[in-house]
């Protein structure tokens, strides 16, 4: 009798983190009872700090704004259950962008995101996985006024295995607030070898080397494109009406190395520092944009996990 | 592997056989012997319907098994109809030869007879020199805590490299623990092996398997007189096994493998069979095969139902959560599904 046995267990990339940022566990070891003591449902979590040095941006030929830094800050807890039909994906989301505009800046100093998760992973054959989820949810500029702030992107994405070394990712992330409503986008994770993976994923494409079961080294990006609809009287505030309640796109690129540093089984921490070379401010429906006109380093730490 | 006969109980009354044959002669010409099999099918499997004219046009169908509590366990079962009846069917299985598909990553197999000696082993000294067996031979050379050996066994690690792709050395080592582990399974079943406690929690494979059957009750239910026989997550059975061992790929690490077989006949023809790996250098604590096979007529052709359960427990899975452990499973059903394909595809000239 031969076995036919199955020899292969290494995690697989979803089409959602496509847009959403999802992280995938590479590690082999089993979850803390502790945190089980106090999460009952399977879950994952990030807690992400990062730190971006003096920038510049610049509308035309004169008007800019030089010399400010960034402060990102980012909570999520995502609790997802085993359903008959696939992995529930059932939480919320926080994302502060603070910046360091001198006061006669005509951008807001704070986009804020505070969001639900609410989406599923399911699978469609032995070969692909399905991902859906919504952000319903609040995206400002800060908590003061709530009225019609509310907007609601949502990811389809579909992994198709090709085989537990190469899964080839395809999806479209839905923002009707977004200068181009949808966008589509393709990505692959190939295990290139025993220690190398690449994972050229967005928002966060890496090349991964794994050190050893506990830590992993990376270099890659971080894109981040988010909608924000500034307050009722920001336009007044600054002498451009038009401005008032406006959409905001705020996207930013980051490049750098980081490590990943398993603490525990449910606890992994990263560290990262590289360069900002890319952020753009876009009052696209006002036609008021302030692109990118100058780089800063960056430094990241982060506490995230699965359990 | 010789199938012994007992008496099964008999799989479906008459009665019922009947009405079922009436409600199913529009499809396609299957006859009686459809609905038994069916019907049991469903009593245990995740298989609750199935038509078995459309499998038997069909590849293989696979499920994810039932959510198990414990984060180290997956399941996933699936279901095939194939050409001949059951005992060709379990025979064809002994008699095939996976390591002629290089895509199943198996790289050595070999028969061992009950009473083995190192020298059974002699064929790791031919393994293939490939990433996979390098890695096997590096985790063996520093005794990686990777490695899933008992303490007394690393103890016995004379060190030393050697040439060829399994150095001498390593090549001895493993053939000496590999020789103990089988003559152990031989006289106390699983019971009777070593725990994995070179580097880390002592872990016992047997409770690992006990662990399987126990969150899939059905399942054990359906298999327990054929379990209750054999050595599998206990002292060694009545049924004699038919041993081998294994060089395979996990997850790019060369793993070698120890497994038992046990096959018996049933009432009408039908079988079950029970595969286990019941020791493994790495990649997986313990790995479980159940085939119930039943004799079918599809479209006037003899055939066999067969119902296929892997279970297996591992550490990496238990790290492992929503998507991620969703697309490991996907990955195990699509590894099955292959395997199984290519197990027509030999043995009946494809579909």
């Amino acid at each position: 009798m031969k076995h036919l046995l199955c020899r292969s267990f290494v995690p697989v990339v979803c089409a959602g983190s496509l847009f959403l940022g999802a992280t995938a566990n590479v590690f082999g070891e089993e979850s803390n009872s502790f945190f089980k003591s106090i999460f009952p449902l399977s879950g994952e979590y990030i807690a992400e700090e990062t730190y971006v040095g003096d920038g510049d941006v610049r509308r035309g030929p004169h008007k800019g704004v030089r010399d400010f830094d960034e402060n990102d800050s980012i909570l999520q807890l995502v609790f997802t259950p085993r359903i008959k039909l696939g992995v529930l994906r059932l939480g919320a989301a926080w994302e502060r962008f603070s910046f360091g505009f001198p006061d006669s800046a005509p951008l807001p100093d704070t986009l804020q995101s505070v969001n639900l998760v609410i989406g599923l992973d399911t699978q469609l054959s032995d070969s692909i996985l399905i991902r859906v989820e919504a952000q319903p949810g609040v995206y400002n500029t800060g908590l003061d006024d709530l009225s019609d702030d509310f907007n609601l992107p949502f990811v389809i994405g579909g992994t198709y295995i090709y085989s537990p070394d190469l899964q080839i990712i395809l999806g479209v992330g839905v923002d009707v607030e977004r200068k181009y409503p949808v966008i589509p986008a393709a990505g692959i994770r190939w295990r290139m070898g025993r220690q190398w993976v690449l994972d050229a994923v967005l928002p966060t494409p890496r090349l991964e080397f794994e050190m050893n079961r506990d830590v992993t080294l990376y270099a890659g990006a971080n894109v981040k494109q988010t909608n924000f609809r500034v307050d009722d009287h920001f336009g007044d505030a600054h002498g451009i009406p038009r401005l008032d309640h406006a959409i905001l796109s705020y996207s930013e690129v980051r490049t750098g190395a980081g490590l990943d540093w398993k603490i525990s089984p449910v606890i992994t921490a990263t560290g990262e520092v590289g360069y900002q070379p890319y952020r753009d401010f876009d009052f696209y429906r006002a036609d008021i944009r302030y692109h990118h006109d100058g780089g800063a380093p960056y430094g990241m730490i982060s506490l995230h996990g699965a359990f | 592997m010789k199938p012994k006969m007992l008496n099964f109980q008999g799989y479906f009354p008459a009665k019922a056989c009947g009405l079922l044959v009436l409600l199913l002669l529009p499809h396609l010409g299957s006859t009686i012997a459809r609905a038994d099999p069916v019907s049991e099918l469903a009593a245990f499997s995740i298989f609750d319907k199935v038509d078995l004219a459309q499998l038997a046009r069909s590849e293989v169908k696979t499920a994810h098994g039932p959510p198990m509590s414990n984060p180290r366990f997956l399941a996933v079962q699936s279901c095939y109809v194939t050409p001949g009846a059951p005992d060709r069917q379990v025979e064809a299985l002994r008699r095939w030869d996976p390591t002629k598909h290089r895509e199943l990553k198996l790289f050595l197999h070999s028969d061992l007879p009950s009473n083995p000696t190192a020298a059974n082993f002699e064929k790791l000294r031919n393994a293939p020199d490939n990433g996979s067996v390098r890695s096997f031979v590096a985790a063996t050379q520093k005794l990686s805590s990777d490695l899933q050996i008992s303490r007394d066994e690393a103890k016995k690690f004379p060190g030393g490299g050697g040439g060829g792709a399994i150095p001498a050395s390593v090549a001895a080592f493993w053939a000496d623990v590999l020789a103990a582990r089988t003559k152990s399974f031989v006289s106390g079943g699983m019971s009777g092996q070593p725990p994995y406690d070179h580097a880390g929690p002592s872990i016992r494979a047997s409770d690992e398997v006990n662990g399987l059957l126990r969150e899939q009750e059905k399942i054990r239910r359906q298999f327990s007189g054929l379990l209750g026989a054999t050595g599998i997550g206990r002292g060694a059975g009545s049924l004699k096994p038919e041993l081998y061992w294994e060089l395979l790929d996990v997850d790019n690490q060369g793993v070698v493998t120890l497994g038992a077989s046990y096959s018996r006949g049933g009432a009408g023809g039908a079988y079950q069979s029970a595969d286990v790996l019941y020791y493994a250098s790495g990649g997986y604590y313990v790995a479980l095969t159940l085939y119930q096979m039943w004799p079918v007529t599809v479209e006037g052709k003899a055939s066999t139902l067969v119902w296929r359960g892997d279970m297996i427990s591992a550490a990496s899975l238990g790290s492992l959560h929503g998507v991620e452990r969703l697309g490991s499973e996907s990955v195990m059903m699509k590894n099955i599904s292959k395997a199984v394909t290519l197990f027509r595809r030999d043995t009946s000239g494809g579909r």
